[in-house]
């Protein structure tokens, strides 16, 4: 290690000391609104005035992990057919629009028990019913009025719209100039009670492209499938957000509509608005559209929990693509105390030129291309990952970065952090968490974000005086306790050798 | 995860209407009237602005004052980019810039340097792109003084260390060797370089071209753009007007610099034209097409904006992605861009669809584009697309930093003054018969590049009335 200077610590410490820390928090309270509607539904509304935009998100505690055991990828299935509009919203004569939709269903679902049958498939049935499927789709086409949603929200001046699914929630969001709430209010309560499934099956191709985008033509895709997948052997979290291939090639509307019945439970739903709003009028708008949406009494999924890991995993991925590799630990999710211990340590690893893997990886044994850390891999209503992303410069190999980083982790079990590390950590933390205070849609994300997650957005306001409090003993036992082999799971991807054809993936 | 594309005080009064239109209740059912018809209050946007200040050594700072939150945000413009790249010597401009940040300067070594920055968590970036760098920087009000000393070290006195040199250079080398590993990044950086035949801007770095470069072409690189003369700054933030002028003046008053003021360069004379090839064994291919066309300056900009927003850019209702993502299914991301800048243009297309559908999904492409040049485009979709550009045209004001940053931008640029005070205006006035002619005049299929990246052997028999692809393989 390089020789400390000691006037720049107390520079910090001091710096630290000046910054009144605790008066954001008190001021982020301030500022906003909190409601819980009669039928279980949160609202947290924030006026910032500098533009005259909002930013609104809608957030449901409804994602990957939701989803029934062989129906991998239908929440996210349900985000893409969530944007196809509604009884009154592209709607031309909804109760006739209503049997074709049926007949097209029914043709499908022949298909795809045809083709499921592969080898022994009769392909002139599958012929046939292609054939009428697509008959029946190029009729609908004339019976409704496509992407009414997007061009409605796209001519009011809309910025930045768009969903997302995640393996614990799934968020809509959208930036709207300030006078035009009541059209999203109208759009997305309408789209959680009514909303209408068109193009089911033009979709699902759209999904599997999708998947060929971000998976399968992807190199960093088809690493972080495979660790995830080998991190994780009972818990979903190992189960791919967009869909394991054979389930997402013949999922059905059924699915997608038992994913559809768990949105509407008012008690999985957090709105947040930050903008140029007056907070008691919108809140009154939001009660109107929203207050009325009855439970629809959907059970919980039952999530099975991840057994202790007892012994090191490795996953080797072959694809025609430079090394890269990720290594895996599990440990406790938010609002454990550890995992705030854990955010000190991902920044002390990897943020900025002077982290320890940089500095080490990078800079001076040159080994590495890149590496970053991040503390809370894949989400966070369950325990997840302390995670470390790294490439291999040519010609060094996946192996001997492995072998450097684990000597680095080692290292702060042996010789914890200094000082100066875990200032300059914290440091990093309060700026990142200030930056995220400039932005209506930043603001509007994380406030629901961890209202949902926890059931309190408190969680973000208390975060800086929490983190603050860490100490390098805790950060050498929090590595001590987790940062070990048996607790470690490591995927590397490596070039196919020249004979071999397709990528495959190998468990160890 | 779905991919999509990508504006002050009234409030109060206005804002009040939207609600008595609507019956107050909270358990009276929602009105399900048509979203056309619901009513909203105006919206009283007042542009804010920027204050242009001429400083004592000549530079023109641009200024925003916002005290929400104790951060200072500062952000130039340097009249540079890669099109400067010496021939043969292709990368220096960024390899200077990077090492800029990372090189030390002539009273800082390097290590220091980060050490300083990393424990202020400032990290300044400078980055080099075509015909500019930028550089970004945001820090605490607090910490004023010692990160704009340190800025201004590595602008205006880099040191350029020798084992910094080679560190750059060598992670260079291996984003190259990786390049290839993604096919949008490979396929976007390949267009680029097909679109400019015979002109710097069509030239890449490779490993060669990286071995070329030594310590002497970076401090001469440095020297020729990086002088306060041929910079632009935009600072915003908890600072006031007096304090920023005084600390930009001492900080970068009496550098020692040669006059040399560079200028937009002339644009590129051709584009590149016919299809190309990339063979890699995936199964999806990534589908590029484009053409150069008209500039920020030409009269009919803001038809073409229009043109660009209906085409391609706005979104699920624009023509390639309604027609190539939701009728057909054959990608899930899809669609056109509009890259203007002072004295030219591009004009481009894009899909990513699996290796059987490539030719169906260019064909469909070529079709949208025919049919928009032969007359198509009909007033109810033109309207859509003016709305839309108007009323989404607020969130480019959203931050003071942003907004300072547009306006340095046009002075960079050199637009007119009043380009961004009009913009809306010039959008409304673009009629039908503007964007039909248009149409007409600047989608040329003759003159279009096509660039297909993907498993080449199984597309399928190449159409008969395309001309022929000529095969490229990537340098590395």
């Amino acid at each position: 290690m390089r020789t400390r200077n000691k006037i720049w610590i107390a520079f910090g410490l001091l710096l630290l000391l000046c910054q009144a820390l605790p008066a954001l928090a008190v001021d982020l309270e301030k500022k906003i609104v909190k409601a819980r509607l009669q039928n279980g539904l949160t609202v947290l509304i924030m006026e910032r005035k500098f533009s005259p935009t909002v930013s609104l998100f809608i957030r449901y505690r409804v994602g990957a992990v939701d989803e029934i055991p062989g129906q991998s990828g239908a929440a996210h299935f349900l985000e893409h057919m969530m944007f196809k509009g509604t009884t009154t919203i592209g709607a031309k004569n909804y109760p006739a629009e209503k049997k074709l939709l049926s007949r097209i269903e029914k043709t499908g679902e022949q298909l795809d028990r045809e083709r499921k049958k592969q080898g022994s498939a009769d392909p002139r049935k599958i012929r046939r019913l292609e054939e009428r499927l697509k008959k029946l789709q190029n009729g609908h086409l004339r019976d409704f009025i496509p992407n009414e949603i997007d061009r409605l929200y796209t001519e009011n001046g809309a910025s930045g719209m768009n969903a997302a699914t995640g393996q614990d929630m799934t968020t809509y969001y959208i930036n709207l100039p300030a006078n035009k709430i009541e059209l999203w209010a109208r759009i997305e309560s309408d789209r959680l009670l009514h909303p209408v499934f068109r193009q089911f099956y033009t979709e699902r191709d759209v999904i599997l492209e999708e998947r060929r985008q971000r998976v399968e033509a992807s190199p960093d895709g088809k690493l972080y499938e495979a660790f995830l997948g080998r991190a994780y052997t009972t818990h979903p979290y190992g189960i791919p957000i967009i869909g394991l291939p054979m389930d997402l090639t013949f999922l059905s509307p059924a699915a997608i509509r038992g994913i559809h019945r768990k949105y509407r439970s008012p008690g999985r739903i957090c709105i947040a608005v930050v903008g140029d709003v007056d907070p008691s009028k919108t809140m009154d708008l939001i009660r109107r559209y929203f207050g009325r949406i009855p439970d629809a009494g959907a059970p919980s999924a039952r999530i099975p929990s991840e057994p202790e890991q007892r012994a090191e995993r490795k996953v080797e991925v072959e694809f025609d693509a430079s090394p890269s590799m990720i290594i895996g630990y599990h440990k406790p999710a938010p609002p454990a105390q550890d995992d705030y211990v854990l955010d000190v340590l991902e920044a002390i690893l990897g943020k900025g030129r002077t982290s320890r893997l940089y500095d080490k990886l990078v800079t001076e044994r040159q080994i590495a291309d890149s590496v970053s850390v991040v503390n809370g891999v894949p989400a966070s209503r369950y325990s997840n990952l302390f995670t470390i992303f790294a490439r291999p410069r040519h010609p060094h190999t996946n192996e001997e970065l492995q072998a450097a980083i684990i000597e680095e982790i080692e290292s702060i079990k042996t010789h914890s952090v200094t000082e100066e590390e875990l200032a300059r950590a914290k440091n990093q933390l309060k700026m990142d968490y200030i930056k995220s205070l400039d932005s209506n849609s930043e603001l509007a994300s994380i406030l629901s974000y961890y209202e949902l997650l926890l059931g309190d957005y408190r969680y973000f306001s208390d975060y800086l005086p929490r983190i603050q409090k860490v100490t390098a003993g805790e950060v050498r036992a929090a590595a001590v306790r987790y940062l070990t082999a048996e607790n470690r799971t490591v995927a590397f991807l490596n070039r196919k050798p020249a004979s071999r054809k397709g990528a495959e993936t190998h468990e160890k | 995860m779905k991919s999509k594309k990508t504006i002050f005080c009234t409030a109060g009064l206005l804002l009040a209407l939207i609600f008595l239109a609507a019956p107050q209740a909270a358990h009276t059912a929602p009105p399900w009237i048509p979203p056309d018809q619901i009513r909203y209050p105006a919206l009283e946007f007042r542009m804010p602005q920027a204050q242009r200040i001429a400083l004592k050594n000549g530079m023109f700072l641009f200024y925003l004052q916002d005290s929400e939150l104790p951060l200072v945000s500062l952000t130039a413009l340097v009249r540079t980019g890669t099109l400067h790249d010496p021939a043969g010597k292709e990368g220096l401009a960024e390899i200077t810039a990077s090492v800029m940040r990372t090189g030390g300067t002539a009273k800082l070594g390097s290590g220091e340097m980060d050490r300083r920055l990393d424990f202020l968590a400032a990290s300044p970036s400078i980055s080099m792109s075509l015909d500019s760098a930028s550089i970004h920087f945001i820090f605490l009000k607090s910490d004023l003084d010692e990160c704009l000393d340190l800025l201004s070290r590595m602008l205006l006195e880099p040191a350029f260390e020798e084992k910094k040199i080679q560190e750059a250079l060598a992670l260079k080398k291996e984003e190259l060797r990786r390049t290839v590993d993604n096919p949008q990044t490979l396929a976007f950086r390949e267009f680029n370089r097909l679109l400019y035949p015979g002109d710097p801007r069509g030239r890449y770095a490779t490993s060669a071209s990286l071995d070329n470069i030594s310590r002497k072409d970076l401090i001469s690189f440095h020297r020729e753009y990086f002088s306060p003369a041929n910079m632009l700054l935009a600072v915003s933030g908890d600072i006031s007007r007096e304090e920023a002028v005084k600390k930009i003046e001492q900080v970068f008053g009496d550098a020692k610099i040669p006059r040399l003021v560079h200028d937009i360069p002339a644009a590129p004379r051709q584009g590149g034209r016919g299809f190309f090839l990339i063979r890699k064994p995936i199964p999806q291919s990534t589908v590029v097409g484009g053409e150069l066309t008209i500039s920020k300056n030409h009269p009919d900009f803001y038809a073409f904006e229009v043109l660009d927003f209906l085409i391609g850019s706005g979104g699920f209702s624009s023509r390639i992605f309604s027609a190539v993502r939701n009728e057909e299914g054959l990608a899930y991301s899809a669609g056109s861009f509009y890259r203007a800048r002072s004295n030219y243009g591009v004009f481009g297309t894009y899909a990513f669809t699996k290796t059987a559908s490539t030719f169906q999904a260019i064909s469909l492409i070529e079709s949208i584009l025919r049919d928009a040049a032969a007359g198509s485009i009909a007033r109810a979709e033109l309207d859509w697309a003016k709305r839309s550009i108007i009323n989404s045209f607020i969130f480019s004001f959203e931050q003071p930093r942003q907004i300072a940053f547009e306006q340095m931008k046009n002075e960079y640029e050199k637009l007119p003054a009043d380009y961004l005070t009009t913009y809306r205006e010039k959008i409304e006035a673009v009629t039908l018969e503007d964007i039909r002619r248009i149409a007409a005049a600047f989608l040329h299929e003759n003159r279009r590049l096509t660039l297909i990246v993907g498993d080449a052997d199984r597309f399928g028999a190449w159409p008969e009335n395309w001309p022929a692809p000529a095969q490229i393989v990537p340098q590395p």
